[in-house]
C-alpha cells in the first residue's frame, strides 16, 4: 500500500507541474478531476487496514464532487464563455514550471519540518509535501493567471491540496465537519460559476484582468 | 575473467551499435507497411565510407577534418564509461557523470565547429539549433544524475545505475526525463528528423551535409556509439539486473533490452509527428522539471 | 441556568433566520420580503437578548452535545451582531423604496436579497454559536458565499468585478483558515480526544497546553492569514475598499459592522489556545498586534486620499479592525471587545446615512455630497457624527475605547510601537475630519441642488439615526455595569484566565468576577 500511496503522490505532484505547464483549459479541467478522483482514492488508500463505511462515503462524495462535478460544472462555463486556452498568462508555462519546482523545493522543505502524526502513521513522507504542493500550485494558478476560469481551477486546485493535508495530517475530524467543508467547497465553485456567467454576460469576456476599474 | 567482463562488453557494444540504428530502420518501416533497409545498412553505409576518398573545400580547414575525428573518438572514450547490463563500465571513477557528458559535450562542440568552418549559412542554422537543444538537455541529465546519485550514495556511473530500481518514484522520473533527453541528444522525432531532405528542417543531419568518405563514416559510427551509450544508462534503469549474476545472463539481457529500445524508439517515431520547433523547448522544460523534482524528492 | 430546554435557544438564531433564508424564495411581492427581514431580525434579537441575559446569570450554555455553545465572548459578540442586524433591517427597508424608484428594485432581485440576507445571519450566528472550529470556519466561509452576491444585488460591471475579487480572496484566504484549523487538530491529536471532541474548542482550551507548539504555530500563521484577510487587515484588505463601496448600503453595514467582527471573533478564539500552547510568551498576541499596527498604518496612508465615502469608510474599517487586533495583541482584550461594539455601532450608522445622501445625490463622490447637512439634516447630521465617532472624537464610545487601548499599549508596549500607533491615529482623524467637514458643509455642486427642498426622512429613519446616536454617545459618557462586567468576562476569555469560564452578572446573583 505504500508503494501506491506514493506513486499516487507523485502523480499528484506531476498533475500540478501540468497544470502549471499547460494553458489549454479542457486539459486543465480533466488533470483537476483526475486529481479529484485521485484524491478519493487516495483517502481510501491512506485509511487501508481500518476502512469504516464514514472514510468510503467521504471518499466517494469528494471522489464525486472533485472528480465529476466540478469538471462538468468547468466545462459548461467554457463553452458559455467560448474561451479555450489561457491566452498570455501573467507567467508564462515554461517560467510557471520552474517556479512549481521552487514550489515543490519549498513545500518538500516545509514537509520535512512539520512533526505531524497522521504522515509518520499513512506511512509516507511524501504526503505533507505533495499536498503542500498541490496547494501552493492552486494558490499560483489563483495569482498567476489572467482569465477568471483559470483562478476557479486554481481555488479548485488549492482546495484539492487542503483535502489531501486533511487526509494525511488529521484523518478522522468528524464526518459531519468533512462533509461542512465540502459542501462550502462546491458552493464556491457553484457561486463563482455564477459569478462567471455574471461577468461574462455583462463584459462579453472572462477576463479577470481586465475587471481594473476599481483602484485606490 | 572478470576484469576482461567490461571490456567484452565495451567489445560489444563498439560492434553492434550501428545495428540499433537497422532495428530502429526496420520498426519503422514495418509501422508504415515497408519491407524497409536491411538490418546492416549502417555497416554497409559505415564501410561503403571508409573505402572512398573525400574531397575538401578550399576554405575549411583542419578543424573540418578534426570534428569527425573527435567526435567518434570521444563517443568511444564515453562507452567505456557506460556501465551495461547491470555490471560496472570498464572504465569508473567517482564523478564519471561529469566526464560522460562532458565528452558527448566534446562531441557536439567539435561536430558544431565543424559545420561553421564550412561557411554554408544552413549548417550554421542546424548548428544553431543544437546548440539550442544540447544546452537544454544537458540541464535534463545533469539534474536526473544528481537525483540518482543522491538517492544511491554512489558519486560514478557504474554505481548510480546499477543501485537504481525502478520502485522509487524518484528513478522512473529520471528513468522519463532521460529518456526525452535521450531522443534529443539522439536527434530523434519528435525533435529531429533523422530521414528529413528538406535542409530547413533539418539539425543534426544539416550539419554534416558537407562531410564525405571516411569523415561521414565515422560520423555515423560515431553517432551510433553515442546512441549505444546512452540506451545502455537507460537500459540499466529498467532493468533489475544484479552484478553478481553470471555476466553472460547480465549481458544477454542487456542486449535484449537494448534490442527492445530500439523498437520502442522506433515505435515514437511512428506514432508521434514531429514537434514545432518552438514547442521543443517546452518538452525539454517539462524533462528538467521531471528530474528537478526527483532531486527534490531524493532530498526530502 | 445551564438546563437543556432554556439551551435549545441557542439554536435559535442560527434556524430562524435559515428558515427565514428559505421563505423570501416564495414571497410574493418586496414588501413581504422586508416584513420577514425584519422580523428575523427582531426574532434574533430577542433571542440573542435571551440568551445574553442565560448566559450572564448562569455561566456557559451548551446545546447539540457540546457542539454549540455561548460563553461570555460569543454573548457579547452575537448582542452587537443582533443589534447591527436589527439596526441594517430596519435600514435596508428604507434604502431599498429608495432604491426601487431610482433603479427599480424587482420582485426577484428582492427574494435574492432578502434570502442571502437571512442566510448571512444564519451563517454569522453559526460561527459565534459553533464549538467546533470547523463548524466555525464552515460559518465563515458560508458567509463569503453568502453575501457575495448581496454585493450585486445590482448588477453593474463595477459591483461584479468587487464581488469577483471579494469571492477570490476571501475564498482562498477563508480556505488557508482551514489549513490552519487542520493542524491545530492534528496537533491535538496527541491530546488523545475522541474524534468527535478533537475539534471542540472547549475541550482544546482544557487541554491547549499539552498541544505540540510547532504545529500550533504553524496554524495559528494559517488562521491568522485566513481569518485575517476576511477581517480585511493589512496586508490581506484588497477586496475590502472594493466591495464595501460597491455594496448596497445595508450590506456594506453588515460587512463593516458585524462580518469584519466575526472574523476578528474567530481569532480572539484560537488566540488563548495559541497562547496556552505556545507557553504564555505572547507570540501570538505580538503577531496580532503587528498586524493590528500595520493595518492601522495602511489605513492611514489611504484615508487622506480618497476621494468615495463608501471607500473612504471601507479604508476606516481597516482601520478599526487594526486598532481591535492591535488592542487584543498589547493586552487591552477588555477594550478591544468595546471599541468592536463602537465601531459596529458608528460604521453602520456612517453607511446608512452616506447610503442614503448617495442615494440622493446619485454619487457617492465625496464632492458631489458636499453640503449634505443642509440637504438631508437627518442623514447629514448622522454621516457628520458617525464620522467623527469614527475619528475617535471626544465625546464618543470609540474615543474611549481607543484612549483605553493606548493606556495598555503605553503599559506594555515599546515606545515606538505607540508612538506608531498614536501617529496612525491621528493621521487617521485629521483625513476623517477633513472629510467629515467637507461632506457636511462643504459647497454643494450645483446640478445636485435639490427641487423640492431637503428630502424628508421617514419616522423610522429618524428614531434609527436617533438610537443609534443615542448609544454611541451615552456608551462614551457612561458604562452600564454589566457591560463592565460582560467585556471583563469576555476578556477574560481572550487572554484565557480562569473566570473566563464563570457566570458573569450581578443581576440573578450568580458569581461575580
Amino acid at each position: 500500500m505504500k508503494e501506491a500511496i506514493e506513486l499516487g503522490l507523485m502523480a499528484l505532484v506531476l498533475s500540478d507541474m501540468a497544470l502549471l505547464g499547460i494553458g489549454l483549459l479542457s486539459t486543465c479541467i480533466r488533470i483537476v478531476a483526475f486529481q479529484g478522483v485521485l484524491l478519493g482514492l487516495f483517502s481510501v488508500a491512506v485509511n487501508w487496514g481500518f476502512l469504516t463505511p464514514r472514510v468510503w462515503i467521504l471518499a466517494a462524495v469528494s471522489g464525486l464532487l472533485k472528480g465529476v462535478v466540478y469538471p462538468l460544472l468547468l466545462r459548461r462555463a467554457v463553452s458559455d464563455a467560448g474561451v479555450q486556452r489561457e491566452i498570455e498568462p501573467y507567467v508564462g508555462p515554461i517560467p510557471s514550471v520552474l517556479a512549481g519546482i521552487a514550489l515543490f523545493g519549498a513545500s518538500v522543505w516545509i514537509g520535512g519540518r512539520l512533526p505531524l502524526t497522521g504522515a509518520a502513521e499513512a506511512g509516507s513522507r511524501l504526503i505533507v509535501s505533495a499536498s503542500l504542493m498541490t496547494l501552493l500550485t492552486g494558490l499560483f494558478l489563483v495569482a498567476a493567471r489572467k482569465k477568471a476560469l483559470t483562478q476557479t481551477l486554481g481555488y479548485i486546485v488549492f482546495e484539492n491540496g487542503i483535502f489531501a493535508f486533511g487526509v494525511a495530517s488529521v484523518g478522522e475530524i468528524p464526518a459531519l465537519v468533512e462533509l461542512g467543508i465540502l459542501l462550502d467547497a462546491f458552493v464556491a465553485v457553484f457561486v463563482m460559476g455564477i459569478a462567471m456567467y455574471h461577468i461574462n454576460r455583462e463584459f462579453d469576456h472572462l477576463d479577470a484582468d481586465r475587471l481594473n476599474a476599481l483602484k485606490g | 575473467m572478470q576484469t576482461f567482463v567490461p571490456w567484452i562488453q565495451f567489445g560489444i557494444g563498439l560492434v553492434l551499435s550501428p545495428l540499433l540504428a537497422g532495428i530502429v530502420n526496420r520498426t519503422k518501416a514495418f509501422f508504415a507497411g515497408r519491407r524497409g533497409q536491411p538490418l546492416l545498412q549502417v555497416y554497409y553505409d559505415i564501410a561503403k565510407g571508409l573505402a572512398k576518398g573525400a574531397v575538401f573545400s578550399r576554405t575549411a580547414t583542419w578543424i573540418f577534418r578534426a570534428g569527425p575525428l573527435i567526435g567518434a573518438a570521444a563517443a568511444v572514450t564515453a562507452l567505456a564509461l557506460a556501465p551495461f547490463g547491470g555490471r560496472p563500465a570498464a572504465v569508473s571513477f567517482p564523478g564519471d557523470p561529469i566526464l560522460f557528458l562532458g565528452l558527448f559535450g566534446l562531441m557536439r562542440g567539435l561536430t558544431v565547429l565543424a559545420a561553421l568552418d564550412t561557411g554554408s549559412s544552413f549548417e550554421g542554422m542546424g548548428a544553431s539549433r543544437e546548440v539550442f537543444f544540447s544546452a537544454l538537455t544537458e540541464p535534463v541529465m545533469m539534474l536526473g544524475f544528481l537525483a540518482l546519485a543522491r538517492e544511491s550514495g554512489a558519486l560514478s556511473l557504474s554505481g548510480i545505475l546499477n543501485a537504481a530500481s525502478l520502485e522509487r518514484p524518484e528513478t522512473a522520473l529520471v528513468a522519463v526525463a532521460l529518456f526525452i533527453a535521450f531522443l534529443c541528444e539522439n536527434s530523434r522525432i519528435p525533435f529531429d528528423d533523422p530521414n528529413t531532405h528538406l535542409e530547413l528542417t533539418m539539425i543534426h543531419e544539416v550539419m554534416v551535409l558537407d562531410h564525405g568518405g571516411p569523415d561521414f563514416a565515422l560520423i555515423q559510427a560515431g553517432s551510433a556509439v553515442k546512441f549505444w551509450c546512452l540506451g545502455s544508462l537507460i537500459v540499466n534503469l529498467f532493468l533489475p539486473l544484479r552484478p553478481d549474476w553470471p555476466w553472460t545472463a547480465n549481458t544477454a539481457a542487456g542486449l535484449a533490452a537494448m534490442a527492445v529500445l530500439a523498437v520502442s524508439v522506433g515505435v515514437v517515431e511512428s506514432v508521434t509527428a514531429r514537434l514545432r520547433l518552438n514547442r521543443v523547448p517546452q518538452l525539454l522544460a517539462a524533462a528538467a522539471a521531471l528530474s528537478a523534482l526527483a532531486l527534490i524528492f531524493s532530498l526530502g | 441556568m445551564n438546563v437543556r430546554p432554556f439551551a435549545l435557544l441557542l439554536w435559535f438564531p442560527i434556524l430562524i433566520p435559515a428558515a427565514a433564508g428559505l421563505a423570501c424564495r416564495w414571497m410574493p411581492s418586496p414588501k413581504w420580503i422586508f416584513r420577514t427581514v425584519l422580523a428575523t431580525a427582531a426574532a434574533d434579537a430577542a433571542t440573542a437578548a435571551l440568551l445574553v441575559w442565560g448566559t450572564a446569570s448562569g455561566g456557559r450554555l451548551f446545546a447539540a452535545s457540546g457542539w454549540l455553545f455561548l460563553d461570555a465572548l460569543s454573548a457579547f459578540h452575537l448582542a452587537v451582531m443582533s443589534a447591527v442586524a436589527l439596526f441594517a433591517s430596519v435600514f435596508s427597508r428604507s434604502y431599498f423604496t429608495a432604491e426601487e424608484s431610482l433603479h427599480g428594485f424587482d420582485r426577484g432581485r428582492a427574494r435574492q436579497f432578502g434570502g442571502l440576507w437571512c442566510g448571512a445571519l444564519a451563517a454569522l450566528s453559526l460561527v459565534l454559536l459553533s464549538n467546533n472550529i470547523g463548524v466555525m470556519w464552515v460559518g465563515i466561509e458560508a458567509t463569503t458565499l453568502l453575501t457575495a452576491f448581496l454585493i450585486c444585488v445590482r448588477v453593474t460591471p463595477e459591483s461584479l468585478e468587487a464581488m469577483w475579487k471579494y469571492l477570490m480572496v476571501c475564498s482562498v484566504g477563508v480556505a488557508f483558515a482551514f489549513m490552519g484549523t487542520l493542524l491545530v487538530a492534528s496537533s491535538a491529536k496527541r491530546l488523545g480526544l475522541e474524534p468527535m471532541e478533537m475539534l471542540l474548542w472547549t475541550k482544546l482550551s482544557e487541554n491547549a497546553s499539552a498541544m505540540g507548539a510547532l504545529p500550533v504555530k504553524a496554524g495559528f500563521l494559517f488562521l491568522l492569514v485566513g481569518y485575517g484577510t476576511k477581517a480585511g487587515l493589512a496586508p490581506m484588505h484588497n477586496w475590502l475598499p472594493d466591495a464595501h463601496s460597491q455594496a448596497p448600503a445595508p450590506v456594506s453595514a453588515l460587512f463593516s459592522g458585524f462580518m469584519l467582527s466575526a472574523a476578528m471573533y474567530c481569532l480572539m478564539r484560537i488566540l488563548p489556545l495559541v497562547e496556552a500552547a505556545t507557553g504564555r510568551v505572547g507570540w501570538a498576541a505580538h503577531l496580532l498586534a503587528g498586524f493590528g499596527l500595520l493595518s492601522i498604518l495602511v489605513a492611514a496612508a489611504f484615508i487622506p486620499f480618497q476621494k468615495n465615502v463608501k471607500r473612504f469608510l471601507a479604508y476606516s474599517s481597516l482601520e478599526h479592525m487594526g486598532v481591535v487586533a492591535f488592542g487584543i495583541g498589547i493586552g487591552g482584550a477588555g477594550a478591544a471587545l468595546f471599541h468592536t461594539l463602537g465601531h459596529s455601532l458608528a460604521k453602520s450608522l456612517a453607511f446608512f446615512s452616506a447610503g442614503r445622501l448617495g442615494q440622493d445625490a446619485g454619487s457617492y463622490e465625496m464632492k458631489t455630497l458636499g453640503g449634505s447637512l443642509k440637504r438631508g439634516p437627518l442623514w447629514g447630521s448622522g454621516l457628520l457624527l458617525a464620522v467623527l465617532g469614527l475619528a475617535g472624537a471626544v465625546p464618543f464610545a470609540l474615543f474611549m475605547s481607543e484612549f483605553q487601548i493606548l493606556r495598555a499599549a503605553m503599559a506594555t508596549a515599546p515606545a515606538w510601537v505607540v508612538v506608531l500607533f498614536l501617529s496612525g491615529l491621528a493621521v487617521v482623524f485629521i483625513g476623517a475630519l477633513h472629510h467629515a467637514i467637507g461632506m457636511a458643509w462643504g459647497e454643494a455642486p450645483s446640478r445636485s441642488v435639490p427641487e423640492n427642498g431637503p428630502f424628508r426622512p421617514a419616522a423610522v429613519e429618524t428614531v434609527l439615526v436617533a438610537v443609534m446616536l443615542i448609544l454611541l454617545t451615552g456608551l462614551g459618557l457612561w458604562m452600564p455595569g454589566p457591560l463592565r462586567q460582560g467585556l471583563s468576562a469576555a476578556a477574560a476569555v481572550v487572554t484565557g484566565a480562569p473566570s473566563g469560564l464563570d457566570a458573569w452578572s450581578v443581576w440573578t446573583g450568580g458569581p461575580t468576577p
